[in-house]
């Protein structure tokens, strides 16, 4: 039944979420919540190389974008959270749709340095203008949750259950959009953009659209991120997150949705992990710094060096073939 | 006129530093087609190793050289360890673009992390070598000051020693040859996997000498998460990218392109401009001219 209704699939990871948020401890919530705007994130990154088999690393400045439009909105104008979140996709997409008009003509490394530049450009506009807020950037106060949910509802688990169901929503969206005539263009300009181009899809529109809906979810995510942070500010969105959020889509597999909890589960897994080891070992301030970034990056190399399609598409891959045999 | 006169010899000074870094990104792009994302992590550790052989020997001018040496060998090094296992493993399909990329980013974290094991995450200090306070023409005190020169005049010297070797010298043949087509140097007899090699150790010398040049002619100040690392990698980037990445003559123009159009907007606009403004100056570049100021028509696009 999971097979042929995937929305059921989503409903019932749904309330299992649901269920388990009630039964764990404050901060495993909240890395719930990290996780869950982390899998949309990294999403938006798998939309946007399903296209080119090309990685952004300049994610976090389409991020930026999404929270401070969001943080904007509801400071000038008193928009409504669920608008904020609105105005958010809508504004990132419209960068996205910009950055792509630019992208559709590179390739190869060009668009991977292109990111980069604008991940290192873009927040520091935010210096330039006060009603940024410079430095400390922007409040982003989405309110206590409803009252109606009962006394003892917290405010991470009312972060964890907005950012759960977006992200839900999200992938189910985005599956079906992969698996929609845009998503068979897109698919088909990456494999081969001139037998694409041959059999009639518009290879430059197809491209910038691709990068517009990816900047759309990343704009959500930021929001999403600006929320649980409440403030948005340029060192909200360092290069470190651009890279990061590189990194676990990479992890995940860029080639498929179906990996896409692999790469954010491991971001959060990996410092909290860490910090276990250390305490136990009581081991120097060094490596308390330094392990993450290091089995990270380590995990990052012998990915792309031994499974570079991700961990889901090489078991798909490997059943096939036992299949076939 | 003194302001005029103060932009051009930041704009100068600055593009030089972001020089070296281009020729390093050219050079590794010309010897293997990679995008060298942890040139800046390789260009830090080179830092580091300075700031050792600063301490220990109490002298910055044999440091230099001998941090530039033992940055050619761990870059030789990366080359030989994972960029050869890398084209050995090459897949294709999808992701055979993004593999080099995200290898050299796994290996910049790597870098970065291990300094951070071994230094620890805080700042250190290297001492300029020569004074920081401008020359003085008259009154005026000019953006020139006597580290600023020599980092310049050290900056032109490697420039015309690579010039030198590239053009006049059997190895610049080899390295020529092998850039502009792989296969028919290595039926002409060149061993094409050591001229990778080496065109990767020149890369690790030139990106050394960036790194502790950009240290001392700034706040002699170093930490793994320096964001002037960052900011060498991307400028590195956009002036090879501007000047066509292909061409050595090229990256040192794009580079001092870049850094008078910084200083320009440094000095008349705004400070935090600069980095908005590098961007927009690669994407105009790239929709305008995608061959750059000095690269052939073809080929910016696979």
């Amino acid at each position: 039944m999971l097979k042929k209704h995937p929305l059921f699939g989503f409903i019932l990871f749904g309330v299992i979420l649901f269920l388990l948020s009630n039964r764990v401890d404050e901060l495993r919530v909240f890395q719930g919540a990290t996780v869950a705007i982390y899998v949309i994130a990294i999403a938006s990154i798998i939309l946007l190389t399903g296209y080119s088999g090309q990685v952004s690393l300049g994610h976090g400045a389409l991020l930026a974008i999404g929270g401070y439009a969001a943080a904007l909105s509801r400071n000038y104008w008193g928009a409504p959270v669920w608008l904020t979140f609105c105005i958010a996709v809508l504004a990132a997409a419209l960068g996205g749709y910009l950055l792509g008009l630019a992208a559709a003509r590179l390739s190869g490394p060009y668009l991977a340095g292109t990111t980069l530049a604008l991940a290192i450009g873009l927040p520091s506009i935010a210096n330039q203008f006060s009603i940024l807020g410079g430095e400390q950037g922007l409040l982003y106060d989405i309110g206590l949750p409803p009252t109606s949910l009962g006394a003892d509802f917290t405010q991470y688990k009312w972060y964890f259950w907005i950012s759960a169901l977006a992200a839900l929503v999200t992938i189910y969206w985005l599956r079906n959009v992969m698996n929609s005539r845009y998503g068979r263009s897109w698919k088909a300009v990456r494999s081969n953009d001139v037998a694409a181009e041959l059999a009639g899809i518009n290879v430059g529109r197809n491209k910038v659209l691709a990068f517009t809906v990816s900047a759309g979810v990343a704009g959500l995510a930021g929001a999403l991120l600006a929320m649980t942070i409440s403030t948005v500010s340029p060192g909200a969105f360092p290069l470190a997150l651009s890279f990061s959020l590189a990194t676990g889509a990479v992890l995940s597999g860029v080639t498929t949705l179906g990996g896409v909890m692999i790469g954010a589960v491991t971001l959060v897994a990996i410092p909290e992990i860490v910090d276990t080891v250390v305490h136990r070992f009581e081991s120097s301030e060094a490596v308390a710094n330094n392990l993450p970034g290091l089995l990270v990056s380590t995990l990052l190399i012998l990915t792309v060096l031994f499974v570079p399609n991700g961990p889901v598409e090489q078991m798909r891959a490997r059943h096939e073939k036992r299949a076939k045999r | 006129m003194t302001q005029f006169i103060d932009m051009l010899l930041i704009g100068i000074g600055a593009g030089s530093i972001y020089a070296l870094m281009a020729i390093a990104m050219v050079l590794v792009w010309r010897s293997t087609r990679v995008i060298n994302f942890a040139q800046a992590g390789m260009a830090l550790l080179s830092t580091y190793i300075g700031f050792e052989l600063v301490q220990r020997t109490g002298n910055f001018w044999i440091a230099l050289p001998l941090a530039m040496i033992l940055g050619a060998l761990f870059s030789a090094l990366v080359e030989i360890l994972l960029i050869r296992t890398l084209i050995k493993h090459s897949t294709t399909g999808p992701v055979a673009g993004i593999v080099p990329i995200i290898a050299t980013l796994g290996l910049l974290g790597f870098i970065r992390a291990t300094i951070g094991f071994i230094w620890g995450n805080q700042d250190i200090q290297i001492q300029p070598p020569l004074s920081k306070v401008g020359f003085k023409i008259g009154e005026d005190t000019i953006a020139l000051s006597p580290m600023n020169l020599l980092v310049l005049l050290t900056v032109i010297g490697m420039v015309l020693i690579l010039g030198f070797i590239f053009q006049k010298t059997s190895l610049g043949l080899s390295l020529r040859a092998s850039a502009y087509s792989p296969e028919i140097a290595q039926l002409a007899g060149i061993r094409v996997g050591a001229i990778r090699t080496i065109g990767w150790a020149i890369a690790g010398a030139a990106g050394a000498a960036a790194g502790l040049l950009q240290t001392v002619n700034g706040t002699g100040a170093v930490s793994p998460d320096s964001l002037e690392f960052s900011l060498l990698l991307t400028f590195g980037f956009i002036a090879a990218v501007i000047g066509g990445l292909e061409s050595l003559p090229g990256a040192v123009l794009g580079a001092v392109v870049l850094g008078l159009v910084l200083a320009v907007v440094q000095i008349y606009v705004s400070g935090t401009l600069v980095f908005i403004v590098a961007f927009a100056l690669l994407l105009l570049v790239l929709l305008i001219r995608p061959q750059g100021f000095i690269g052939a028509k073809a080929g910016r696009r696979a």
